[in-house]
């Protein structure tokens, strides 16, 4: 698919589901991570849009960089549940042989919050993921957790992925990952905080290869009326070939 | 000493988080709170709901502030100015901003 096809296709989609938002919709939430999803749920009744865009610059063994894009839908249904789509998961990879736009998935998105990190212990939500394209098919469950400490937010994610990829969604893999991050809110409008990504990777489903990548680094959250952008920044710590040497992604999100 | 001066970092860290807690102090709605609204249109189910209102809307975006950083009278403009980003029907702003002045006179 070209890039001007795929750019018109998309904005097609995204005016149709605009049409649907009801008037007095509000923001969803605003993010203070990125890479790690925060257990509280979106207002039942509120619908945001959410842009992500990520830069991965991969050097190992040759230098790729690749900008993927998200375009999400986030719905508040009830006081602890919420529902997303993704509307188009799509990128731009660029190296030494070609460089061009690809579609990649769609899918949908199930967080149920079952407890409260402010009057509760703990705050813990569950989230399932189902991803599907033309060369991808992804089952993605998580156990959110969360605490507010005054100021400080603390996360943490545990995640299963189980990826099928190729021609025909012939080749599974999986992988396990857990993410920490702590934000702290120096103004009602600005957090800063930090991320920290640790993947076990199981190609197969076998850890013949022994995979373990990390990835640490900072992040900014400015929110505004109802919009908000958070933006982190991500290294990676260990020497994995075939994965970004450096990460940097974007969430805008606007509420209607 | 290494060992003991793990034991104060630590014990540092965990007298620092629970200082911060205090700034999440919600207290839960009791009789007393409804009793110092006296002649104004107050009851606790809606002094509850206020509260869970508090904790779960609000925290959408941003932290909990300590409910004294604000003077009493500011808190309907505050509240009011972010009830639509949260999504706060009328009933249900006044409803935390009725909490939040209960609380009040229970501080520490």
């Amino acid at each position: 698919m070209t890039g001007a096809l795929l750019t018109r296709n998309l904005t097609l989609r995204i005016l149709f589901l605009l049409t649907l938002l009801p008037p007095a919709a509000a923001l969803g939430g605003a993010r203070h991570f990125t890479y790690i999803y925060e257990a509280v749920t979106s207002a039942p009744g509120s619908v945001e849009m959410e842009n992500w865009i990520t830069w991965n610059r991969t050097s190992d063994p040759q230098r790729v960089d690749e900008v993927d894009f998200r375009h999400e839908f986030e719905f508040g249904l009830t006081n602890r549940f919420q529902a997303s789509v993704y509307v188009a998961d799509w990128f731009y990879a660029r190296d030494p042989k070609h460089s061009g736009f690809t579609y990649s998935d769609s899918a949908i998105e199930l967080i149920y919050n079952l407890t409260n990190p402010v009057v509760d212990p703990i705050g813990l939500s569950i989230y399932e993921e189902i991803r599907a394209g033309d060369r991808i098919f992804e089952l993605e469950s998580k156990v959110i957790a969360q605490k507010n400490f005054g100021a400080w937010i603390f996360a943490y994610n545990a995640t299963l992925e189980a990826v099928w990829e190729g021609d025909g969604w012939q080749t599974p893999n999986g992988e396990l990952q857990q993410a920490l991050g702590a934000s702290y809110e120096i103004s009602p409008r600005v957090s800063v905080g930090a991320e920290l990504l640790h993947e076990f990777v199981f190609p197969d489903w076998r850890d013949r290869e022994h995979i373990r990548n990390v990835f640490v680094g900072p992040n900014i959250s400015y929110r505004h009326g109802s919009w908000f952008v958070t933006i982190t920044a991500l290294a990676q710590a260990t020497s994995t070939p075939d994965e970004p040497d450096f990460q940097l992604r974007t969430i805008f999100g606007v509420g209607f | 000493m290494r060992k003991v001066k793990k034991i104060l970092v630590l014990v540092a860290v965990i007298a620092g988080l629970l200082a911060c807690e205090s700034t999440n102090f919600v207290p839960p709605v009791t009789s007393q709170m409804a009793a110092t609204r006296k002649g104004q249109h107050v009851d606790l189910a809606m002094l509850r709901e206020g509260r869970t209102l508090l904790v779960h809307r609000c925290i959408e975006c941003h932290t909990l502030p300590p409910l004294w950083h604000y003077r009493i009278e500011d808190w309907p403009e505050i509240v009011d100015s972010m009830s639509h980003r949260a999504s706060l029907k009328p009933a249900e702003r006044d409803a935390v901003i009725a909490y939040i002045i209960a609380v009040r006179p229970t501080e520490q």
